[in-house]
């Protein structure tokens, strides 16, 4: 009885957020910046891609590439567009104090933070599935005969680039929940996702680079790439995971604490 | 019932809520009222587990607010009409309170029709409510699951007349059916014509808990005195005080007399020859019993010292 009921609640959580983040327009003008974000991304990475391979002599290397590293290359910029789902979802009920409405219904905070993760992550999800369908329409015919797009390569990419969104999104979410404030939190989220780790790899010396391959862009990317070192793939998504994980912790945290 | 042992909040060396012990009893409209300031709106975020007690506790049904399941069932509050969001639906609003405890949505539009709010007003994003309708909304939340327990924080802010008296018979109605029924107001005759039980803070310290009649009852009762002759009045003023009485002067044919029954004020006046236009007795209303009760702990009167409300 009292496992039915809180499968209840938690499920009337995961609708009430779903209800809150699909009836503001928003939502759906944040989805549509990320589609346009990714064609132009895909589309003009696609044309670097053909002007670098000016070489004719066929026996050459000839450079080909494929969709699914345009896809993934395009997700470093397309990623901010996303995150702000996962962002919004949360800051906004801090900005508009509908936060305390939120909380009188769902008291427990984690159960709150949950079911905005869950519906955050799917959208993320769902809508990173939706770019990397769009970034490889725009990408395939731009490549022309210096791309190729083996169907099942291709596909595993775009989920894998749906997998990444998804976590990121959820990361927005956990540093959200603790930071409160939208800007505060992207700022934060920019200085993890690409400047402290850039600025690590740029002396390239070896300890500082193993710092960065740690941080959750970082390890974000290795598993796009399907990277094989400085660790297996697998670790490069459960390293991201990990960060969404401890995100959600600190925000859960914060949200106890503090008084709403 | 709400039940409040000890609840006690400090923000920094600021105390907003001061050991406050109170049992909100149901099936009556229970009166919050203090000054601005005087903590009423912290501690009805303490009862709903929005701000954390420095130390006592406050419980609803027994329970401590934060252990509620399904708290919407148990309790409705409205806090701030102000806190929708700017670009969400009133309806949409109200929706994902009902999907949040298992709340048949069929009962958005039942609260909606029993606040008053109509399709189109309730499909307007929040940004474009006005503070009525945003009062009417919260109101129609916190009817939304049928809780035997209620609380409205200044719930007639922003209402025309007509929104002011549905409230009121709306509060008496959910009094009626045996609810708790808990409104915090800063408006002391809008309590008088509400409440049956008053719980009066100031500084964040009990200053009364008591019926409404017994707390009227407890003010002065003042004595009119006029005349036509002044310098009668006069005479009968500096008697008065001889004899302990508290004398104001109105104007010059006019007297408020505090510390003396009109009987006592009309037998000087017999003694003294003084012709009277009028001799009456004022029970103190409301008001004045409310600004003698909280004389000493009006935290932001003149003057220049003071801080800003929180």
């Amino acid at each position: 009885m009292t496992t039915s009921t809180s499968t209840g609640t938690r499920h009337g959580a995961v609708a009430a957020e779903w209800t809150k983040l699909s009836s503001v327009r928003s939502t759906w003008w944040t989805a549509l910046a990320g589609l346009l974000v990714m064609a132009a991304s895909a589309g003009q990475l696609a044309i670097y891609a053909v002007n670098d391979n000016t070489n004719d002599d066929p026996t050459d290397d000839r450079g080909i590439v494929t969709v699914g590293s345009v896809l993934i290359d395009s997700v470093e910029l397309t990623q901010y567009v996303v995150l702000a789902l996962g962002l919004l979802a949360i800051t906004a009920e801090f900005t508009s104090g509908t936060i305390r409405t939120t909380l009188q219904c769902t008291p427990s905070r984690g159960r709150v933070l949950l079911a905005k993760a869950a519906v955050a992550g799917a959208v993320t999800f769902a809508l990173g599935l939706l770019l990397g369908g769009v970034g490889a329409l725009v990408a395939r015919p731009v490549l022309g005969e210096w791309g190729s797009a083996p169907a099942a390569g291709m596909i595993g990419d775009i989920v894998a680039v749906a997998a990444y969104l998804a976590l990121v999104g959820v990361l927005a979410l956990g540093l959200g929940a603790a930071l409160r404030s939208a800007v505060l939190t992207l700022t934060v989220l920019l200085a993890t996702l690409m400047i402290v780790p850039l600025s690590l790899q740029e002396p390239d010396i070896d300890v500082l680079n193993r710092i960065a391959d740690v941080f959750p862009g970082v390890a974000g990317g290795h598993f796009l790439a399907g990277d094989t070192a400085p660790y297996p793939r697998l670790v490069g998504l459960l390293l991201l995971a990990g960060w969404a994980g401890a995100a959600l912790l600190l925000g859960r945290a914060a949200l106890r604490r503090r008084d709403a | 019932m709400i039940t409040l042992r000890g609840l006690t909040k400090r923000f920094g060396s600021t105390v907003a809520v001061d050991a406050l012990t109170v049992d909100i009893a149901p099936g009556r409209v229970t009166g919050f009222l203090g000054p601005n300031g005087a903590g009423k709106s912290t501690t009805m975020r303490m009862i709903l587990g929005l701000d954390r007690p420095t130390a006592g506790q406050a419980l609803v049904r027994g329970r401590a607010y934060r252990e509620l399941r399904r708290p919407l069932h148990e309790v409705g509050a409205l806090l701030d009409a102000r806190a929708i969001h700017p670009a969400r639906s009133g309806r949409a609003h109200l929706r994902a309170m009902a999907h949040s405890n298992g709340i048949p949505i069929r009962r958005v539009d039942e609260v909606l029709d029993t606040v008053g709010l109509d399709g189109r007003a309730a499909a307007k994003p929040g940004r474009t409510l006005s503070l009525g309708m945003g009062q009417r909304l919260g109101i129609a939340g916190a009817l939304l699951g049928d809780p035997p327990v209620l609380m409205f924080d200044e719930p007639v802010n922003g209402l025309d007349p007509d929104g002011v008296r549905w409230v009121r018979q709306l509060m008496r109605s959910l009094a009626d059916e045996g609810r708790t029924v808990f409104v915090s107001s800063h408006l002391m005759s809008e309590m008088q014509l509400t409440a049956d039980q008053l719980v009066v803070i100031g500084r964040g310290r009990l200053l009364a808990d008591e019926p409404i009649g017994e707390v009227i009852a407890r003010g002065t009762v003042a004595v009119r005195v006029r005349s036509p002759h002044p310098d009668a009045l006069a005479a009968l003023a500096a008697r008065l005080t001889a004899a302990g009485a508290t004398v104001e002067a109105a104007d010059r044919n006019e007297l408020t007399v505090t510390g003396a029954t009109a009987d006592q004020v009309g037998d000087l006046a017999h003694e003294l020859g003084v012709r009277l236009h009028e001799l009456s007795a004022h029970a103190a209303s409301l008001e004045q019993a409310f600004m003698e009760l909280t004389a000493d702990s009006v935290e932001y009167a003149g003057g220049p010292t003071g801080g800003g409300a929180r």
